[in-house]
């Protein structure tokens, strides 16, 4: 009832806004000093960053961006969740907002084969965007229509993060392999540790999705990953199994509650020595208290087989613009100046300067563990997103259910892959 | 009489503009805001369609892929469920509560309140509180642990066993105290002189509720009973936020089925044809049960 009756009131408070939007338009629309050639008023940019320390930065940026004069920016921060179901909402929108905050590579392609996204080859060639890796500018062109679509901002990686304090209390330390890793987890289960933290439950199910990601890399290796997330292999074919069997040794040593809480109180559990390690991205330190920041350190996820090349997790972050802008001058002027070392730099300085930023030039954050991940990540031979930014968002349901199916009743496994394989079906076919 | 009816009439005739307009006007707004959408979902429903693309038309199929579909299978049998033990336990301890603190005693508005507290609050917050209490390290693990029912500390939530009663508890939380309020309302009707006249007849307190409580309550059962099938249908925000539908669909009712698919997943044509199944339940239960009471009425 309550959620209805809000929605219903504040379609109206929307309704009544609009209105009012209408007239004021219409009163800058008379004034004589209406700016010539562009559509007028700040470019809208849509950002689902909503934890404070990073809305913090973003408006930081927008700050500077609105002092250097010509065009103006707003910022309109929106829940992430409601962000990510409204997105296709927006962009097909007649009157959409400018730029949206989001993901390069396959999710930025299924939005850009649809003509929704703005082309950016022009700001490509600028000098902001130039001096970009390859790498970066293959996973923002988009397959289809050969254009680039996408801003890239930053990144980030995975890894094995610990608290070095309890490592050196334990007395253990970083694993190579997986025999090494298997035997760490069993060194921190006799100490009555639970070895491996998840968070896996909550909203968040789809943490479970990078174990899922990492052990089918170190044991199918990238491009099998990549082509299995695009349904050209299936999710019950017996590679995808041998998965499972690598898991399988790993699993004892989960913490019994990984598919209760959600990420966010598993990193508490972290950081407060329940657990002995997790598998995580650098955002999770976002809400880490600053004197645990430097106590902080990461392992890279065990190698199984060395015969497979090493792939690392590393999601991009950026920006792109809808195609039907009106004001698509101002747009590319934002963009490039978020693709500058100044605002990157800027957005680092403001957040908890965890992540890597785009542009060669922009300086990170330097502690010790930004320039461990920053090595790691440049160490490795193919660098992939995270599930759903590789498959779909649409995907990313069918691996929550069956993963956290699989923790649960591991020996149920192969009915769990049949009924994952039927459901992505689905997703795939349409 | 016959003078009232034919002044109606006459005036009938010529209906001032003022009054078309004060119904016209809602009418097109309904039109636009209810009843174009709701056609709108039904055409969905026919079609295949991810939001993006224009929507492909595929008839009966999303139909017949419900048929096939286990977890379309799950969600309804957990309506039904939720309909029963939600809909069956907040009417009976609504009417008990009711019962229990209808007489006036000192101090018994309290009681009422801390009963009725509940139903201020909005589910989403009702959800979150719960949320709290079930963690593995939870209020309940915590009470359980302190006296010595250790062994039945449980992760609430995330067990596919309890998952789906561990919901029912906050929405029933919630919907006791507005079923009490209902019948006291109810029992504030009932002539006193009835339990007087039964009890210089002799009745026990048994006869007094089966003869006399009971059938004088008819007319708040009607509308018990249509705002519990009405909100049993309609439950979505307590699940979707304390579990949403998990794990592995065990909680899944058809609501939370239908926005998982349509805005997850982004099957929209699918996710409507999930709409209508839940409208015609909905529908067919309440139309059903209207016709029926009203005929008793008569």
């Amino acid at each position: 009832m309550t959620a209805f009756n809000a929605t219903r009131r504040r379609f109206l408070v929307g309704a009544g806004a609009v209105g009012a939007g209408a007239l004021l338009s219409g009163c800058v629309t008379q004034s004589p000093s209406a700016s010539g050639g562009k559509s007028g008023g700040p470019v809208t940019l849509q950002s689902n960053l909503s934890s404070p320390q990073a809305k913090t930065a973003m408006q930081a940026i927008v700050a500077a961006f609105d002092e250097r004069g010509d065009a103006k920016a707003e910022l309109n921060t929106v829940a992430s969740e409601t962000f990510r179901t409204q997105l296709p909402t927006y962009l097909t929108s007649a009157n959409p907002p400018d730029v949206y905050t989001w993901y390069p590579g396959s999710v930025a392609e299924s939005y850009a084969k649809k003509d929704l996204l703005l082309g950016l080859d022009d700001i490509w060639e600028k000098p902001e965007l130039s001096g970009y890796s390859d790498a970066l500018k293959k996973l923002c062109t988009s397959a289809s229509s050969g254009k680039k679509v996408f801003v890239p901002t930053s990144y980030y990686w995975w890894g094995m993060f610990y608290r070095k304090s309890n490592f050196s209390k334990w007395g253990v330390q970083e694993p190579k392999t997986w025999d090494e890793f298997l035997d760490l987890c069993d060194k921190l289960k006799s100490k009555g540790v639970a070895p491996i933290g998840l968070g896996a439950g909550g909203d968040t199910p789809w943490v479970a999705s990078a174990w899922f990601d990492y052990l089918d890399i170190r044991v199918n290796g990238a491009t099998y990953h990549r082509e299995l997330l695009a349904g050209k292999h299936r999710f019950d074919d017996p590679e995808v199994r041998k998965v499972f069997d690598k898991w399988d040794e790993a699993r004892p040593y989960f913490d019994p509650n990984g598919t209760a809480i959600p990420f966010q109180d598993a990193t508490t559990a972290l950081l407060q020595g329940r657990t002995g390690m997790m598998l995580i991205g650098t955002f999770f330190a976002d809400a880490a208290p600053k004197d645990a920041l430097g106590d902080l350190d990461f392992f890279q996820f065990p190698i199984i087989d060395p015969k497979v090349p090493v792939a690392e997790e590393a999601p991009t972050d950026g920006y792109f613009a809808s195609a039907r802008t009106k004001r698509a001058d101002d747009v590319k002027e934002l963009l490039r100046y978020l693709a500058t070392a100044e605002a990157q730099e800027l957005y680092l300085k403001s957040s908890s300067g965890t992540t890597l930023p785009t542009h060669p030039d922009a300086k990170d954050a330097g502690t010790p563990l930004v320039l461990k991940g920053r090595k790691v990540i440049e160490g490795a031979a193919d660098l992939t997103q995270f599930f759903n930014r590789d498959s779909s968002d649409a995907l990313q349901p069918t691996a929550d259910t069956a993963l956290v199916h699989y923790l649960a009743k591991p020996k149920e496994i192969g009915s769990i892959l049949t009924t994952w394989q039927r459901s992505a079906q689905k997703i795939w076919s349409q | 009489m016959v003078l009232i009816g034919s002044a109606r009439r006459s005036r009938a005739t010529r209906v001032p503009p003022v009054v078309l307009a004060f119904v016209l006007v809602p009418l097109l707004a309904e039109v636009f805001w209810v009843f174009w959408p709701a056609l709108q979902g039904f055409y969905l429903s026919l079609t295949s369609w991810d939001g993006l693309a224009a929507p492909k038309f595929v008839g009966l199929g999303n139909f017949s892929e419900m048929l096939h579909d286990a977890v379309f299978r799950t969600a309804a049998i957990n309506t039904v469920l939720w309909l029963l033990l939600f809909g069956g336990l907040s009417a009976a301890l609504g009417l008990g509560a009711a019962l229990l603190l209808q007489q006036e005693r000192r101090g018994i508005g309290f009681y009422r309140a801390a009963l009725f507290l509940p139903v201020v609050f909005s589910l989403v917050a009702t959800a979150l509180v719960w949320q709290a209490m079930y963690q593995p390290d939870g209020l309940i693990n915590n009470v359980l642990e302190s006296v010595g029912l250790g062994g039945w500390k449980h992760a609430w939530l995330a067990d596919q066993d309890t998952a789906f009663y561990a919901v029912i508890v906050p929405a029933l939380w919630r919907q006791v105290g507005y079923v009490m309020v209902l019948y006291l309302a109810g029992l504030k009707g009932i002539d006193p002189a009835l339990y007087e006249a039964a009890k210089v007849d002799g009745a026990t307190r048994l006869q007094q509720f089966r003869h006399i409580t009971l059938p004088q309550l008819r007319s708040v059962n009607a509308v018990v009973l249509s705002v519990i099938v009405i909100d049993s249908l309609r439950s979505f925000d307590v699940v979707w936020a304390l579990t949403r539908g998990g794990p592995y669909h065990s909680s899944e009712l058809l609501s939370t089925y239908m926005y998982s698919t349509a805005f997850q997943s982004l099957r929209l044509g699918y996710g409507s044809a999930l709409a209508v199944v839940i409208f015609v339940l909905a529908f067919g239960v309440i139309v059903s049960y209207l016709v029926r009471a009203f005929r008793e009425a008569d």
